[in-house]
């Protein structure tokens, strides 16, 4: 085990981490899905979630433990719990959340900064909503077979769609992720790590590299490729919604169904590879002695 | 005041408290719970994915009817059901109306209609699954399928946390109401109330935030102390833990008929058009 | 000693990182096989910490300088990881809440033997069960218990491994006597007939005369002394010094000078004192009666809270109906100190919930100043009534004590709001951690802080849940000294509370709860003086009081103090009665 890396934590207390943002984040989670929205024409006023939590917490911690335990706190508190349990369609929301709330976490470098926090919650919200997006779109594009056929239902769905992924990131986005982080990291920062046993994450070194290039490269193709996806898409759109679905069934038929299917199964066999190997390093390390 | 004070009672912090915890907790002992739940989960992987690349009315319908007749025999809380149809039913309403400003008609919402079967068969297929799967057994399937001994742990660790951290959300939220001022008015539509109480939801985190610390400090604490770790060593143990599954006749006679009905369904999708 | 020793500790000294003063200071120390043991010391004298060197969280999960050696059953404790060591400890936290950490009691006991691959891991859960008497919960969910049986549940998951050794912070904090008394009978089961060997940490004496053999005393993270429990106990004044208080009839023994017949060695326990006060005073049973003292009878005017046949009931998730509160009819007034007492779950706490307009009564009304609480939000009621929570925690919502003091005045925009939040800083000895966060404060500091809090609402009613419960001895005295103080600020006090020696010493009315009803509604005097009714809602006594009863002295004595006096005047009444004859 190497030590004295500038912000390294132990495994109890990234276990710490993950409970503490699981829970929470759960918590909050069960009122979101409970909380009335209100509809005023296109803009839908629903609160999506309490981003804040896992948001506050990826930038004053470690931010993939921060990141995992709130995603798998949606799903059992949000989910599981109330019944309501989407069993596939989680996972998409699992992988999507994650990086977004991770990859904001590892934008900041200092928590005291504010630009620094606001760009990176921005950032974040982005990654997820864009990636969902597209997901949303994708579904009912699966699901609908004469959707062409239909006039008004393309641009519809797309316009729903978009509505709702400016206001995720535009009202929600702001209310409920930007506003209440920016309150709570400052007031937050070298208080709660005490009551965890651990030192503030020094603003001052930086993060230590060798610990997030893996998964940083993840991301970054994953980023890449949704850009990639949805500018072809939206190029597409542009000139003649009815077509490109058109062409995009004729070209590969029903076939491209598995295509999507194949790549959803890539990543989520990648994820289980990587939180395995995780797992692994693990026990590794609980086997033998503490880090420190 | 009175029909404002009987509203705010049943929409209360306390309503809302117990209605989470009667669904989370409140699964009874139904045939689909006594199930192995590896069965249940195989059940799910066909019922919850199928769907969406069938086109056919007929199969999609006959999919609908057997998965009512699940969720009633899951005997799931109403109001999950509840949320389930607004959710459905308020998003084909409004792509109705949207679709109206591009020409679309009626016949628009035929194909979201069959969309929205679609969605509806595979919730009611997790609805089916989930509310009737005691979360430990599903972890412990998780566990026996490969997942890390942490995803298991942390099911079971929600749900026991949850009541905790309602009662502790629930004090820290009459703090600030005790201690702050509510507006004097409502406000038009209630937005000054609305306002009030989500700052109220909102800044309830801050403290949340730092009880949770500490008390999560104590929960690794005590996993350290009761051997978790020493048990994600060890191979044995997971055997250990997983080995009260297993498949009776019942899960043989669930998964049969599931079988049967499905290639039914199939059949009928061929003959009969709608 | 009898055995040998299972935990030695040679020159351990432990510091938290950042920190100056170390925690542990240089201790050397050992704990033999088949001992009682009791840690004693003052609130941050590292009571805690030494307990957490045995098995190995320290230094290895709270990190810092270590130095010194550790040997807990023979192994060298640096050698081992956590995990390991706590194989054979059990260690039973004082925040037992937090290490409950599976939904079904069942599934929580046999958590640890499973975890250490035991085939036989769900008949230790069950003996644990068995033996802690809490089969009959086996399958119950954990939030579904009461504080009580959370606590017994905590104790049974550490068993289930039947360890060589268990250590237990604080075992009774919380508990009303019924269920105390039940835990050290089942220590002291496993002491007896299992051979465990136990520690406590404790602040309770009269517990640790009953039931421990040997008294550890630390202070400021020295270990100074090991006795025998009854030499430990018999120091009154050292142990006095470092803010323990002995049990109360050691205490009034010591001061009167009645000893066991060797020199400074002084009855610790009820049944000791008997004989020994009895051997003194031969022909008390003979003395002239006294009259009862009677509590001068108030001018009542218009009462502050009135209950009209209230009864409050809910439903529970198995959807029968729960009865809380039955046909409550109470009325309180300006002046009333009043003690809600009763075992957990008796319906205190749901009587001041209503008080509060949180929660509304099923029947009847509750009036707060002439309101019905049925016709009121919360936030409108808070203008006359404040309570202060059991957990501080969860009355810190700002970020530093000031800030929590200001935060209602601020809301309300009252003027000028700087001197009065001043005056309760000082008033509440607050004035030098005003700017420090609520929760990173110790035990006392933070009662104090919730106490502030309350009375800075400027309330004409406060209503108190639990405000002595895990504080030492010391601290809980000054705790009475700021309830006295709060007098000042408010109409009306309304305490819940286990504490009986707070009851005897500040309360003027006793409303005595049981299973949602009262079962009397009367003084201190009334209540003490009636066994049967004690009986039935699980009070005990205050030490002194039981020792005045049992003597047989006709003005029952509330406190040491009280105690001492009478004793002195019927001593003297006694000599001159001897030279009248």
């Amino acid at each position: 085990m190497t030590k004295k890396k500038p912000y390294e934590l132990t495994q109890s207390q990234k276990m710490m981490v993950f409970v503490l943002s699981m829970s929470l984040y759960g918590l909050s989670n069960m009122f979101t899905e409970l909380l009335p929205s209100v509809k005023l024409g296109f803009l839908e006023l629903s609160v999506e979630y309490f981003a804040f939590i896992p948001l506050t917490l990826c930038i004053l911690f470690h931010p993939l433990y921060a990141a995992i335990g709130a995603s798998l706190g949606e799903i059992i508190f949000g989910e599981l719990m109330l019944g309501q349990f989407g069993g596939i369609g989680e996972v998409e929301k699992f992988i999507t959340f994650s990086l977004g709330m991770y990859i904001a976490g590892i934008l900041v470098r200092n928590p005291l900064n504010r630009m620094q926090v606001s760009v990176a919650v921005m950032s974040g919200l982005l990654v997820h909503h864009l990636l969902a997006l597209m997901v949303d779109i994708g579904k009912v594009w699966v699901g609908v077979e004469e959707l062409e056929a239909v006039p008004g239902l393309a641009e519809s769905i797309v316009l729903i769609e978009g509505v709702a992924f400016l206001n995720d990131l535009l009202f929600s986005g702001i209310l409920f992720a930007l506003l209440p982080t920016l309150y709570l990291v400052p007031r937050l920062y070298g208080k709660i790590e005490p009551l965890l046993g651990m030192k503030p994450r020094n603003n001052k070194v930086q993060y230590s590299l060798g610990e997030i290039v893996t998964p940083k490269l993840v991301i970054v193709g994953v980023i890449l490729a949704a850009i990639a996806v949805v500018a072809e898409f939206m190029s597409e759109a542009d000139m003649n919604i009815a077509e490109w679905e058109f062409d995009f069934l004729g070209m590969f038929g029903d076939s491209f169904i598995w295509v999507v299917i194949g790549a959803a199964a890539f990543i989520a066999s990648l994820t289980i590879w990587i939180m395995r190997r995780k797992a692994k390093d693990q026990k590794q390390i609980w086997g033998v002695h503490h880090e420190e | 005041m009175n029909e404002v004070s009987s509203i705010r009672e049943k929409f209360s912090v306390e309503f809302v408290k117990e209605e989470l915890l009667r669904t989370a907790y409140g699964n009874g002992d139904t045939f689909l719970a006594r199930l192995d739940p590896r069965a249940l989960i195989y059940w799910y992987l066909f019922f919850g994915i199928a769907p969406w690349f069938i086109h056919n009315k007929m199969i999609l319908s006959g999919l609908l009817v057997f998965m009512v007749v699940t969720t009633v025999m899951a005997r799931t809380s109403p109001l999950i059901i509840i949320i389930l149809c607004t959710g459905l039913l308020g998003e084909i309403a409004f792509l109705f109306f949207i679709s109206l400003f591009f020409g679309g008609g009626f016949e628009s919402v035929l194909p979201m209609f069959w969309l929205t079967v679609k969605l509806a068969v595979i919730s009611l297929a997790s609805i089916t699954v989930f509310s009737s799967m005691d979360p430990e057994r599903f972890g412990d399937a998780l566990l026996s399928m490969g997942l890390p001994s942490q995803v298991s742990f942390s099911i079971a660790f929600g749900y026991r946390t949850l009541p905790t951290l309602m009662e502790e959300f629930h004090q820290i939220f009459l703090s600030y109401r005790l201690r702050g001022k509510a507006p004097d008015s409502h406000g038009f539509l209630y937005w000054r109330s609305i306002v009030y109480f989500m700052k109220i939801l909102v800044v309830s985190f801050y403290p949340l935030l730092l009880n949770g610390a500490k008390r999560s400090r104590t929960t690794v604490e005590a996993l350290e102390t009761k051997g978790f770790s020493y048990a994600a060593t060890d191979s044995k143990v997971k055997k250990m833990k997983i080995s009260y599954m297993s498949f009776k006749w019942s899960d043989y006679g669930f998964l049969t008929a599931s079988f049967l009905y499905v290639v039914v369904v199939f059949w009928l999708g061929s003959v009969v058009q709608i | 000693m009898r055995s040998k020793p299972l935990i030695e500790l040679e020159n351990v000294t432990f510091t938290y990182p950042g920190v100056e003063v170390p925690v542990l200071t240089d201790v050397t120390l050992s704990i033999n096989e088949g001992d009682f043991t009791a840690i004693i010391g003052g609130n941050g004298s590292g009571k805690s910490t030494l307990c957490k060197t045995f098995n190995g969280l320290i230094p290895q999960f709270y990190v810092g300088e270590f130095e010194g050696r550790v040997i807990a059953n023979g192994l060298l404790a640096e050698d081992q990881t956590v995990a390991q060591l706590s194989k054979n400890i059990g260690y039973v936290y004082q925040d037992f809440d937090n290490q409950l950490l599976r939904p079904t009691v069942i599934d929580d006991v046999c958590f640890t033997p499973l975890n250490y691959g035991l085939q036989d891991h769900k008949e230790r859960g069950e003996w644990a069960l068995k033996v802690t008497g809490l089969e009959d919960l086996r399958d119950e969910f954990i939030w579904q218990l009461s504080g009580g049986q959370k606590h017994l549940l905590a104790l049974a998951g550490a068993l289930a491994m039947k360890p060589k050794i268990l250590v237990i912070d604080e075992p009774i904090a919380q508990l009303d006597p019924q269920h105390a008394k039940r835990i050290y009978d089942i220590l002291r089961n496993l002491n007896i007939e299992y051979g465990m060997t136990i520690i406590v940490i404790e602040h309770h004496t009269e517990f640790i005369a009953n039931y421990c053999r040997e008294v550890i005393l630390m202070d400021k993270g020295r270990v100074l002394w090991k006795k025998t429990t009854k030499e430990a106990l018999s120091r009154v004044a050292e142990l006095m010094k470092h803010q323990i208080y002995p049990p109360q009839v050691t205490q009034a023994a010591q001061r009167l000078g009645i000893d066991m017949g060797k020199d400074d060695l002084y009855p610790t326990t009820l049944d000791e004192a008997i004989t020994h006060f009895t051997q003194q005073a031969p022909s008390y049973k003979e003395l002239r009666k006294h009259e009862p003292l009677h509590e001068e009878v108030k001018l009542r005017h218009q009462p502050i809270i009135q209950f009209q046949e209230v009864s409050l009931q809910y439903r529970t998730l198995k959807k029968t109906v729960k009865h809380a509160l039955t046909d409550i009819n109470i009325s309180c007034y300006e002046g009333d100190l009043i003690t809600l007492v009763g075992n957990n779950g008796a319906g205190k706490s749901s009587l001041i919930k209503l008080i509060t307009g949180i929660m509304r009564p099923s029947q009847g009304d509750v009036l707060i100043q002439g309101i019905n609480t049925r016709k009121a939000t919360p936030e409108k009621l808070s203008d006359f009534v404040s309570y202060v929570y059991q957990k501080p925690e969860e009355m810190f919502i700002d970020d530093s004590v000031r800030k929590d003091i200001e935060y209602y005045l601020k809301a309300r925009k009252v003027q000028d709001y700087e001197v009065l939040v001043e005056k309760l800083l000082e008033d509440f000895s607050l004035v030098d951690i005003q700017h420090q966060d609520g929760r990173l404060l110790s035990g006392g500091q933070q009662r104090r802080a919730s106490l502030a809090i309350g009375a800075a609402m400027n309330p004409s009613i406060i209503l108190l849940d639990e405000p002595t419960a895990n504080l030492d001895i010391a601290t809980k005295k000054h705790m009475v000294h700021m309830l006295n103080k709060l007098r000042k600020h408010v109409k009306l006090v309304i305490v819940a509370t286990h504490d009986m020696q707070l009851v005897s010493e500040w309360a003027n009315r006793v409303i005595v709860m049981n299973q949602g009803r009262i079962m009397c509604d009367g003084d201190k005097h009334t209540v003490f003086g009636n066994n049967v009714l004690m009986e039935q809602a699980g009070l005990v006594p205050p030490q002194i009081l039981q020792l005045s009863q049992r003597l047989k002295m006709e003005v029952p004595c509330h406190t040491v103090e009280e105690f001492i006096t009478i004793w002195d005047q019927e001593g003297a009444n006694l000599e001159r009665s001897i030279e009248y004859t």
